[in-house]
């Protein structure tokens, strides 16, 4: 871990990776963003990097921590949960804990209930100390919305706009193409003056590493990522050029089934099998 | 203009949440509503709308004897739209446990608290075990997680509040200090002890457990004096339906 890059005396690099929507499922595209998740975490941390998932947004669901650990608790990896509404079972030193993380991942759910726990909890301040230490800020829907100045959040039902923490200048509103509604209410907001940001389709995702523009990306063909802008009175809308983040081999494949895989698919191309 | 009876029922900690099979307090509040199938509604916003949580209350607070629902503020677009309007329909909002430091901020975030005051206001009874006793209170002690804390509450009732008040729990200790420190006067329950509130006045402390009891705890210089509260246990068959409480008890200490 000694000379990680977050380590270094230098200013260390500031990253936040957005995504739009996804699952921690082992469908191909899931697999992908945790593959992502995991490089980004390494690349702080070395060969087991601390990953911690705040599952808030959600009430600290079990379904969303079990998922998260079904992903990563294989992985060369040290998986966590800070669950906010569960530290009379399970204490944790907050602070400290959060800090000593390579990645911190927050899961979806009510953007608008998210801010008011973390409020309550002081969590806001560790946050954006993390980040400033280089640690990786990553999530999903509400949780990737969280960074910005403002996203637009069903936690009340209809979709509204909603401040976040702003760490990131501007907007973000997520599941851009996968739910209409929400994102004829950004497209709205934005016109009425909101500051202008981005719309983030499901299995898309913006990451921001260091000052400049995000880096946009996608783990399913067709997801796509928007700069959204409001000029002259009227709201553009601008597809971002995206780059493809391809699914690795499932984590639980035995080494002896990947090569009776790979020996097939030779075959296949040889011709020996149709 | 009407004045409704503002009531409020804080348990130390009891009821279906911690005391599977024993329905006392759950029927002492059913009860106080006067109602044949009285309109619950279930705030388990201090769990995190936990779904196991959830239909324990339906299981408990079963449709034979009370009209339930619950609002989960995690998923607002399943429950009632109009929250407010739902809420002052109701004779009874029970709120459940968890971490009081979360309820409250939840609760802010949506409005809820002004509408609970309102509810209050309008006779709707407002009861509660653990978290959903402290959050009634203006000042609370919070054992939930780590070193014992002190809290603002919504601050109805203008008392500080303790619950799980068992010896050696620790949270004793803590309160003492507190006191000491400057919080304001108030009560400590101990598991399967309520306080039932008139307005802001003590009426009488019920249980659920022959021996729970319920306590007053006033600083006098800089000593904290604690008096034992005579408590109505409700397994009781001989239990009168509203025995009055000494004068003394039932007013509100010197802010």
């Amino acid at each position: 871990m000694a000379g990680g890059p977050g380590l270094s005396t230098a200013t260390p690099v500031r990253r936040i990776l957005a995504l739009g929507g996804h699952e921690f499922s082992s469908r191909p595209a899931d697999r992908a963003v945790c593959e992502l998740l995991l490089r980004l975490a390494a690349e702080r941390g070395g060969e087991r990097p601390r990953i911690c998932i705040l599952p808030t947004a959600s009430g600290d669901t079990s379904e969303q921590i079990a998922s998260f650990y079904a992903a990563f608790g294989e992985r060369s990896c040290e998986p966590s949960d800070v669950a906010l509404f569960r530290l009379g079972r399970r204490p944790v030193a907050l602070r400290d804990h959060l800090l000593d993380q390579d990645l911190i991942y927050v899961g979806g759910g009510s953007m608008v209930n998210l801010l008011a726990v973390w409020e309550a909890h002081d969590i806001a301040s560790i946050l954006s100390l993390a980040w400033r230490q280089g640690i990786v800020l990553a999530g999903q829907s509400a949780g990737a919305m969280c960074w910005f100045e403002a996203g637009i959040t069903k936690s009340s039902g209809k979709p509204l706009a909603a401040p976040g923490l702003g760490l990131l200048h501007g907007s973000l509103c997520v599941h851009y193409n996968d739910e209409p509604e929400r994102r004829a209410a950004y497209l709205d907001a934005v016109g009425e003056g909101m500051a202008g940001g981005y719309g983030l389709d499901d299995y898309a995702g913006l990451l921001w590493e260091g000052d400049g523009s995000p880096a946009a990306l996608t783990a399913r063909r067709g997801a796509r990522a928007y700069r959204v802008d409001s000029r002259e009175g009227a709201v553009a809308e601008s597809p971002l050029p995206t780059r493809f983040l391809p699914a690795p081999a499932p984590a639980a494949l035995r080494e002896d089934i990947a090569e009776f895989r790979r020996i097939k698919t030779m075959r296949k191309r040889a011709g020996w099998l149709t | 203009m009407e004045t409704a009876t503002r009531q409020i029922v804080a348990f130390g900690g009891g009821g279906f949440s911690m005391e599977s099979g024993n329905p006392l307090l759950d029927d002492y509040v059913l009860g106080l509503t006067g109602a044949e199938r009285p309109r619950v509604c279930f705030l388990p916003s201090a769990s995190g709308d936990a779904d196991h949580y959830i239909v324990r209350f339906y299981r408990a607070f079963s449709t034979h004897r009370c009209e339930p629902t619950h609002i989960s503020l995690f998923r607002r677009e399943q429950g009632p739209s109009d929250v407010r309007r739902h809420l002052l329909s109701q004779d009874l909002i029970y709120v459940g446990g968890g971490s009081v430091v979360s309820l409250l901020g939840v609760w802010r975030a949506h409005g809820i608290d002004s509408i609970l005051c309102e509810a209050w206001e309008s006779g709707v009874i407002l009861c509660g075990l653990s978290a959903g006793s402290l959050c009634w209170f203006a000042e609370a002690v919070s054992g939930f997680h780590g070193e014992p804390k002190r809290v603002r509450g919504l601050g109805l009732l203008p008392f500080s509040n303790c619950v799980h008040y068992e010896r050696g729990s620790g949270r004793g200790e803590a309160y003492h200090r507190f006191l000491r420190e400057g919080m304001r006067s108030g009560y400590a329950a101990e598991d399967g002890a309520a306080f039932h509130f008139r307005g802001e006045e003590l009426r009488r402390v019920v249980s659920s457990r022959p021996q729970a009891r319920g306590y007053r705890l006033d600083v006098a210089g800089s000593r904290v004096v604690e008096m034992r509260i005579a408590t109505t246990y409700l397994g009781d068959r001989e239990a009168e339906p509203e025995a009055p409480l000494p004068e003394a008890l039932s007013a509100a200490p010197a802010p």
